[in-house]
């Protein structure tokens, strides 16, 4: 399970090495980089991360068991994240919830999503499902699964 | 070099070096205050928020060891204010604590006993089973052992992993009630001076493995010794103990601070080299792998002089105290024998580092040196009074005082180790040093030195 960056990636890592004064400002970008490219963050990554910032490895897997959106785990299933704050409680993210349950996903609960305009809301892979009701979520699950 | 200033605390004057650390002052003025995260060789962290005090013009109750000295400060470390509010971050530093004191190593040297006492005096508003619970005895390697419910997070040991070792093992992973101290998954602890950990930890989180369960801490005596793992001479503590129906036992070594020498760290070598001065121990004079008394030793010491008159040897063991080194010298300047004490065996490149380890393994070099000893093997001797010198040497017969016991069918006599005898020691930095006789054994031996008197050689 080693890991290594793609080559796409060591080039948005050259380009962000000349932006700051020192690498070690890269752990964060770096961390991103690699989520996006495995889907999770492994021990390998974090030696090759180490590599790329010159932080030692024990503190890229502090920053990373910091922050609750880095995963250290490999994730198999789809991961749905949907907002348990005020509006979309409101507008009725229960229902959606207890819709998903039965659904072959994981759910996860998430504070605000900044859409509360548009609630209830829910984010699969970056992206915002607006305006949720049973029938969209089936409809957009069915495209994704 | 900063001005001096008058500052006043609790109602008294100190002078003190203006935008030194507060709690510098605090501590070398022996003025109580508690703390859990600073450290004067590791510096100031901030997070456990103990040594909180009342500086005069300030809203809030500051932490001491952030607060720079400055000209006309009054400082409060008594008021009732003070207590209350270090009785209430006590209370969030145990809010999680197993409170597993009396199956616990660190009972008796705990920071969190003792400021509990000190301070809390409370009752838990939680209880047991709303604590959050974390892994126990978990073995990190190097012979320290985390136990990461007792963990108060004051980062001092990872901050020692972390710029003193440079070894980055440790690390406070996590956030809020989930945050502990770990090391990365599937890696271990693995630096020479890990052990170091062990006390820096305030609270029984980090447990060494050797001393684990040994003994409880308030039934050791600590006696101030000198290390003889090398020639740094590393300040500790002897802790040993005389159990009833045993005999005086050492339960392990710990770093004495000595700016000048060793700051506040030991290496691990040093550390568990305790152990070998109680095993394998040489214990009463042997001849041709015999046991023989003491009235035959000392008849076949004397017919071994007489018959090997003006060629003597006298190997010195870099080792020994320097007083015992000059009794020794007295003694063969009296029977006219030469005196060599080779150095080359105790060279060990591959033990020095850049931190406190040297290269040269004996504890007293710098005496064999500064006395101007003959540091080749001894040649053309028939007799070879080998006094504890590691290496073997040839001849027609050979006297041995030895600590240890030694594949040998000379007359050996039996010697007491460093731990039970007094001396000097210059080190490496040509400091001179005194260790102190710690153990006392219920049948002790005697120095080379008490060997000599006692047949007769002053």
């Amino acid at each position: 399970m080693s890991f290594s960056f793609s080559q796409e990636n060591l080039e948005k890592i050259a380009a962000l090495k000349k932006r700051y004064p020192s690498p070690k400002a890269l752990c964060l970008p770096c961390l991103w980089l690699v989520q996006y490219q495995e889907g999770y963050i492994s021990l390998d990554a974090i030696d090759a991360i180490s590599e790329q910032t010159t932080i030692p490895p024990m503190e890229v897997y502090r920053v990373a068991t910091f922050y609750t959106m880095f995963h250290l785990e490999k994730r198999e299933k789809l991961q749905v994240d949907v907002c348990k704050t005020l509006s979309c409680k409101l507008c009725g993210a229960d229902d959606i919830l207890q819709h998903l349950e039965s659904k072959d996903v994981t759910i996860n609960h998430v504070e605000c999503l900044g859409s509360c305009g548009t609630a209830p809301v829910m984010q699969i892979n970056d992206k915002n499902y607006e305006n949720l009701t049973i029938e969209k979520v089936e409809s957009i699950l069915e495209e994704l699964l | 070099m900063s001005r001096v200033v008058d500052i006043i605390i609790d109602g008294e004057n100190y002078r003190a070096e203006e935008n030194s650390l507060l709690i510098d002052l605090l501590i070398q003025e022996g003025i109580k205050v508690p703390y859990f995260c600073y450290h004067e060789t590791l510096g100031a962290d901030g997070n456990c928020r103990m040594c909180m005090v009342g500086i005069e013009g300030q809203k809030r109750p500051q932490i001491a060891c952030d607060t720079l000295v400055k000209e006309g400060m009054v400082v409060n470390t008594k008021s009732d204010t003070i207590r209350e509010v270090r009785k209430n971050i006590l209370e969030l530093e145990l809010i999680n604590h197993p409170v597993d004191c009396p199956t616990c190593d660190q009972a008796g040297e705990c920071s969190l006993q003792d400021f509990y006492m000190e301070y809390g005096l409370h009752n838990s508003k939680i209880t047991i089973a709303q604590k959050v619970k974390h892994d126990k005895a978990i073995d990190l390697g190097a012979n320290v052992m985390l136990d990461q419910e007792r963990c108060v997070l004051c980062a001092r040991c990872t901050r020692f992993t972390a710029e003193i070792t440079k070894t980055h093992e440790l690390g406070i992973v996590g956030r809020g009630d989930d945050a502990k101290v770990t090391t990365m998954p599937g890696r271990t602890l693995e630096n020479d001076y890990a052990m170091n950990v062990v006390d820096l930890c305030p609270v029984g989180a980090l447990t060494s493995k050797d001393f684990r369960f040994a003994q409880r801490v308030w039934f050791l005596e600590s006696s101030e010794g000198i290390c003889h793992g090398c020639a740094k001479g590393c300040n500790i503590f002897i802790d040993h103990n005389k159990l009833k129906y045993k005999d005086d036992t050492i339960y392990r070594f710990r770093p004495r601070r000595n700016d000048a020498v060793n700051g506040f760290f030991i290496c691990d070598a040093g550390r568990l080299s305790y152990k070998e001065l109680q095993e394998m121990r040489q214990e009463s004079a042997t001849l041709h792998g015999r046991e023989i008394s003491q009235e035959a030793a000392k008849e076949a010491f004397h017919n071994l002089l007489l018959l090997h008159q003006n060629s003597i040897a006298v190997v010195i063991d870099a080792n020994l105290y320097t007083e015992e080194i000059e009794s020794i010298i007295n003694f063969a300047n009296t029977i006219d024998a030469k005196i060599y004490a080779p150095l080359d065996i105790y060279k060990d490149a591959s033990f020095a580092d850049e931190m406190l380890k040297s290269s040269m393994r004996a504890a007293n070099y710098k005496t064999i040196e500064n006395l101007g000893i003959t540091t080749s093997t001894p040649q053309n001797a028939t007799l070879i009074i080998n006094c504890n010198h590691p290496q073997e040497f040839r001849a027609d017969a050979t006297i041995n005082f030895f600590t240890h016991r030694r594949e040998t069918q000379a007359l050996t006599l039996p010697i007491a180790a460093y731990t039970e005898s007094s001396g000097s020691l210059t080190n490496e930095d040509n400091i001179t040093q005194y260790s102190k006789q710690a153990v006392f054994k219920n049948s002790p031996l005697p120095t080379i030195s008490d060997y000599l008197q006692g047949l007769g050689y002053e």
